[in-house]
């Protein structure tokens, strides 16, 4: 089917392109370009003089040993949000789509943390995890666990996992939801019949045919740990304590704007520009040929 | 192999919506049982109770001795083909067989075995490699089956499943599937909506609507001796014509409605003026010469199907006059406008009780 829309003029489809043409040449290309101009100078804080030094600020990105750390706790941070996330969304999905009364109650809660700001996420998760007021910190020290996240990495860590992953549960829920209600419910009935319980038609009928949204959520997942949760953790570590949690996207801001090392910043966004773009390619590449049935 | 028995099954979904009001009827061994009847019957609902993905609300079904009513699916010991045949689209040909043996830890040489017999008798030998995604429609159907026979189950269960072919796939699926439950000797319980289907596979007929068993019997008892006039339009194309009647006075036939046409009819068990249903069947109406005529037929459209022709017109009487539909031979020529007189013969006329449609006498 083809839907192609002759104009006669020259000036419409312009006019009607613009807006999103602006768009991407103001907050992307622009910004994006002025990056990689940076990428490859070496300023003084206060901007007043520069000089060109080709790739050094890569080459010394790559022998920081902070930077490499960064890098693995990135991976690490991001693989655990999105199998978190994921796990948790199939799940509910799973129990939603077996719900029969309240359906639209249900769902509509489900959602709502999506509507949710990061940094706001951050603050709801800092309050309640608070080492000296927060409410589950009480609960945990009934539980003979000292819980504290300015002076503890893991806990640090183990509490941005739990805010980025719960504010991804709605969006990766909605998908799994659509998915699962998009399998044919003959297809169920048959397995019963074939003599599959429940557990073994989920892992041998429902999960299979789930498989093109598992795979697009894991890539959008890992993209949105990698660069979206920078307000979580600034609302709720600031990347501490000593670094626990300076996560990639984290770094570029403290190096940037904290340190000051404007190169070198602009270096490692660089680096994570190129990461997306990888993903994103591996994403439209694989999406509807690898996964499909 | 066992029959299949039903007693007072009903169906009350939770939102009050009754589906099926009370059946009884028993299928006996390797016998192939057609539920036929307009879509919302309650037809599929019954099957999907035997198969066990509808509970039953009310009653009883026993497959051979054992009630099923509390039995999951698995453990019935049935076998399902349904309407988008439900293959797995990511599993081979040769898996989607498997499927249901592997469940049941059934050894890798006997699955070999039972896969590759019912493979070859469905001329699927070439394709058990291949994905459901890769199968025409009449192949993936051949799938569905092979899925049920490989089973080896007591009861096969068929939810419409030729409506997704086209009209001549239709045809020799019908075949096939008759063929093959005959060599089978499988107990079958067929449901469809299409009466052609239903008189050519069935040994007995189930005739429902509205939720309810009109008739039970063998296609041409039904056909010959339908028991409502509900039946009797259902089975048999082009359906039977209802003419509006009365019984005359000296009791030896009726006398059609606003027309004057007088029918002799066995109408000995019914009392004089008392109005009835008359059915009439299109290929029960003979042309007859003018004064011989029973009927005569004012034709207002014309159906050449080359085998036979059908006429389409009314009854001419005071005001439009009721609608009849005639068969003819093929060779006959009919034009739009002619008046064709026709006669029948007593016996081909069926007489209904106009208020709840029962046969009379």
């Amino acid at each position: 089917m083809e839907k192609r829309v002759v104009f006669s003029g020259r000036w419409v489809p312009v006019l009607l392109l613009a807006p999103q043409v602006t768009i991407t040449l103001v907050f992307f290309i622009w910004p994006a370009s002025q990056a990689l101009y940076q990428s490859v100078l070496l300023e003084d804080a206060f901007g007043l003089s520069r000089k060109f030094v080709w790739l050094d600020n890569f080459r010394i990105l790559f022998a920081d040993p902070l930077y490499l750390d960064s890098f693995g706790r990135t991976a690490f941070f991001s693989s655990v949000t999105a199998a978190l996330s994921l796990g948790l969304a199939l799940v509910l999905a799973v129990m939603a789509d077996r719900v029969i009364k309240g359906t639209a109650l249900y769902r509509t809660f489900l959602i709502w943390p999506y509507a949710v700001a990061p940094a706001v996420a951050g603050v709801l998760w800092f309050f309640m995890f608070n080492p000296s007021i927060g409410t589950l910190t009480y609960l945990l020290r009934f539980l003979g666990y000292q819980w504290n996240h300015y002076l503890n990495g893991t806990d640090a860590m183990a509490l941005i996992i739990l805010a980025a992953s719960w504010k991804q549960v709605s969006y990766n829920f909605l998908f799994f939801l659509a998915g699962l209600q998009a399998i044919p419910r003959s297809l169920v009935e048959a397995a019963a019949i074939d003599g599959a319980g429940p557990f073994k038609r989920f892992r041998t009928i429902i999960f299979p045919l789930l498989s093109p949204t598992t795979f697009f959520l894991l890539v959008v997942n890992i993209v949105y740990a990698f660069f979206d949760t920078f307000g979580i953790v600034h609302a709720i570590t600031s990347g501490g304590p000593a670094q626990a949690t300076t996560i990639l996207v984290y770094k570029v801001y403290s190096d940037g704007f904290i340190g000051l090392d404007l190169g070198g910043s602009a270096a490692q966004s660089v680096i994570l520009m190129a990461v997306v773009i990888a993903l994103t390619v591996f994403q439209f590449r694989y999406i509807e040929r690898k996964v499909a049935y | 192999m066992a029959g299949l028995t039903f007693s007072g099954v009903r169906k009350t979904y939770p939102n009050g919506v009754r589906a099926v009001h009370g059946i009884d009827a028993s299928v006996g061994d390797g016998e192939l049982i057609v539920i036929v009847g307009p879509s919302g019957c309650g037809k599929s609902t019954l099957l999907r109770m035997v198969a066990g993905l509808e509970a039953i609300s009310e009653g009883e079904i026993r497959i051979g001795e054992r009630r099923v009513n509390e039995l999951e699916p698995a453990d019935r010991n049935i076998a399902m083909v349904f309407q988008n045949y439900a293959l797995y689209p990511h599993m081979s040909v040769f898996d989607n067989m498997a499927y249901g043996l592997r469940n049941r830890r059934t050894p890798r040489n006997e699955i070999a075995r039972r896969v590759a017999a019912a493979a070859k008798t469905l001329q699927l030998e070439d394709l058990l490699a291949r994905r459901p995604g890769q199968l025409s429609g009449g192949q993936r159907q051949r799938v569905a089956m092979g899925r049920a026979i490989v089973r080896e189950p007591d009861v096969f269960l068929f939810d419409e499943p030729l409506s997704n072919l086209d009209a001549r796939l239709r045809v020799q699926m019908r075949l096939e599937i008759r063929r093959l439950q005959q060599s089978l000797g499988t107990t079958s319980l067929y449901v469809t909506h299409d009466q052609v289907e239903a008189m050519t596979l069935a040994d007995r007929l189930i005739v429902m609507n509205g939720g309810v068993a009109e008739q039970i019997g063998r296609p041409l008892d039904v056909y010959r001796h339908p028991a409502t006039a509900f039946v009797a339009g259902f089975i048999g194309s082009p359906a039977m014509n209802f003419l509006p009647a009365t019984v005359a006075a000296t009791g030896s036939g009726v006398i059609i409605s606003g027309t004057g046409h007088t029918l002799t009819a066995a109408v000995t068990a019914c009392e004089p003026q008392r109005p009835v249903l008359v059915g009439l069947r299109p290929e029960h109406l003979l042309p007859a010469s003018e004064d011989s005529a029973a009927l005569k037929v004012a034709v207002d459209l014309v159906e050449a199907l080359g085998a036979d022709t059908l006429a389409h017109g009314i009854l001419p009487g005071d005001g439009a006059g009721p609608a009849l539909t005639v068969r003819l031979e093929g060779s006959r020529r009919v034009d739009v406008g002619d008046t064709v007189p026709l006669t029948v013969s007593p016996d081909h006329v069926h007489l209904f009780d106009p208020g709840n449609g029962n046969r009379l006498v």
